[in-house]
């Protein structure tokens, strides 16, 4: 039995329809990747598999418990087992470091105040922060702060780490740094990973599987390499990051000649 | 002309019909929470300090000027009728009775049911609510509770406060500028007071601290659209708040005192 398994998923706000039947199955120890252009649904799909959203029809089960029909108790027990990576981090701002790393632990675990210090040490090294614990959250980068946003995720020792567009608006360079992360938590963790990214280098590094959503609809979930050479036109485009092609609803501005100045 | 009329009307009646459902569904949820575990005593000790002993200072400053001022009208008013004696009585009672809990009702509702407003609008926004969610923590247990104790325990006793400057405020203008008797004036402030009226000025407070923080911690909670939504949820908060405490001041007051 797939460990994430998401059944005909349909979501809408108002008259717009987001997602539209989707379905995966994600294995223990797996990592998804979800690829797919902006709005079109890849947050939505996480926030369904976190309960934070209710599906219109389809549902999303994880180990069996299907997360629309739980009571709020059984929903927080599952929810234990999850890790969520925010796009922005959604760290408390009120909180250092530290207490944003310890918050769950305080409240879900019995351990001693030495225990949680220990262990938040330990999510803070993971993810190369160590050393930040008394800062607040606005003295942090934006790199720095989804790092701290993994690293109180993982508090838990979850066995679901889900990531919603973890390179989204940092640079190059902190881009690779968040994907090797990603790439160690997944092998110390052996964490089933679900990652929202537009970073295509990342994205094979880390997939063991990718999707791509288009549309509201999964058009493919496949392993890298054939993914890689699926000929559907939608993806090649989008692997291409070329503005022409049939993954735009709107026909893009034509491309303007620069004409050659040299004398 | 009519049909449109009629339209626009049902729309108003059922967004009122669905705000109110949605604040008693919240009121509901949060009275359930107080009772889950785990309780967490830090955050209520941090709350009791944001609401009650921070706002020490405004409750004492508008009493004082709050009570002066009625001081001055009192004395003027009977004055008119050779009865500046009653000045120290009537207004020992209108302290206790309605200014000490009405005026620190709204101030409160000012300073920090806009605060709540603005920090849980703030958190809503920043998916700060999401993450506790996600972090297996239910918000109304974690950012509800908290307020809304400390608010229903703070707000009687900045009330306590309120009557006691309000003593001397008036004293300073009757005894210190008019020239009444101070000993005159302490047996006559308490002279038309009775427990009764004490009780009712800190059901009133309790009542008004309940109605604050809720009406805070909801309307952060349902803030949505940005930086507008956050700008609007302090307004919209405190709006709401001074028309129920005003409403459930009559109510009580009605009630009450029969």
């Amino acid at each position: 039995m797939p460990l994430i398994e998401v059944v005909n998923l349909s979501k809408a706000f108002g008259p717009k329809v987001v997602l539209s039947d989707v379905n995966l199955q994600v294995e223990e120890g797996e990592s998804l990747v979800v690829l797919g252009g902006s709005g079109t649904g890849k947050t939505v799909l996480l926030r369904n598999i976190m309960g934070l959203l209710t599906p219109d029809s389809g549902h999303v089960s994880i180990e069996g418990k299907i997360i629309s029909q739980v009571t709020r108790e059984e929903l927080f027990e599952v929810r234990k087992k999850i890790g969520m990576c925010f796009q922005m981090a959604a760290l408390f701002d009120s909180m250092t470091v530290f207490e944003n790393v310890a918050f769950s632990l305080h409240r879900h675990t019995a351990m001693t105040k030495g225990e949680i210090a220990a262990r938040v040490d330990e999510c803070l090294a993971m993810v190369g922060m160590k050393g930040t614990d008394k800062l607040k959250p606005a003295e942090l980068s934006g790199g720095m702060k989804r790092r701290v946003g993994f690293a109180r995720a993982i508090a838990l020792k979850p066995k679901i780490l889900l990531f919603d567009e973890p390179t989204t608006g940092l640079d190059p360079v902190m881009t690779d740094v968040i994907g090797r992360v990603i790439l160690d938590l997944k092998h110390e963790l052996g964490v089933t990973t679900i990652t929202i990214t537009h970073d295509l280098k990342s994205a094979f590094e880390i997939a063991d599987r990718i999707a791509l959503l288009f549309r509201g609809e999964c058009l493919a979930v496949q392993k890298p390499e054939d993914f890689k050479a699926n000929p559907h036109p939608v993806i090649q485009q989008f692997l291409r990051g070329d503005a022409d092609g049939p993954f735009l609803q709107d026909p893009p501005p034509p491309k303007r000649i620069v004409k050659d100045m040299t004398p | 002309m009519l049909t449109v009329l009629l339209d626009r009307t049902g729309l108003w009646v059922l967004r009122a019909l669905e705000q109110v459902g949605d604040f008693a569904v919240l009121g509901g949820r949060t009275l359930r929470a107080a009772f889950k575990r785990p309780f967490d005593g830090a955050n209520l000790m941090r709350q009791y300090l944001a609401v009650g002993v921070n706002s020490v200072p405004v409750v004492i400053l508008t009493s004082l000027s709050v009570s002066m001022v009625f001081a001055v009208q009192l004395h003027f008013g009977f004055k008119q009728f050779q009865a500046e004696g009653l000045a120290s009585q009537v207004l020992g009672l209108a302290v206790v009775r309605e200014l000490a809990p009405v005026i620190t009702g709204l101030m409160i509702a000012g300073r920090v049911g806009s605060a709540m407003a603005a920090e849980l609008g703030t958190m809503q926004v920043t998916e700060q609510v999401d993450a506790l969610e996600c972090l297996a923590t239910d918000p109304i247990q974690y950012l509800f509770v908290p307020r809304i104790l400390a608010s229903a325990v703070m707000l009687p006793l900045l009330t306590g406060i309120s009557i006691y400057v309000g003593y001397w405020g008036g004293r300073l203008l009757l005894v210190g500028v008019e020239g009444y008797s101070a000993i005159a004036y302490s047996q006559e402030f308490y002279k038309l007071v009775q427990g009764r009226d004490l009780l009712i000025a800190l059901t009133k407070a309790l009542v008004f601290g309940i109605i604050i923080s809720l009406v805070g911690c909801w309307r952060g909670y349902r803030t949505f659209g940005g930086a507008e939504g956050v700008g609007n949820a302090p307004t919209s908060s405190v709006v709401t708040s001074y028309v129920w405490i005003l409403i459930a001041d009559f109510v009580l007051t009605k009630m009450l005192l029969v």
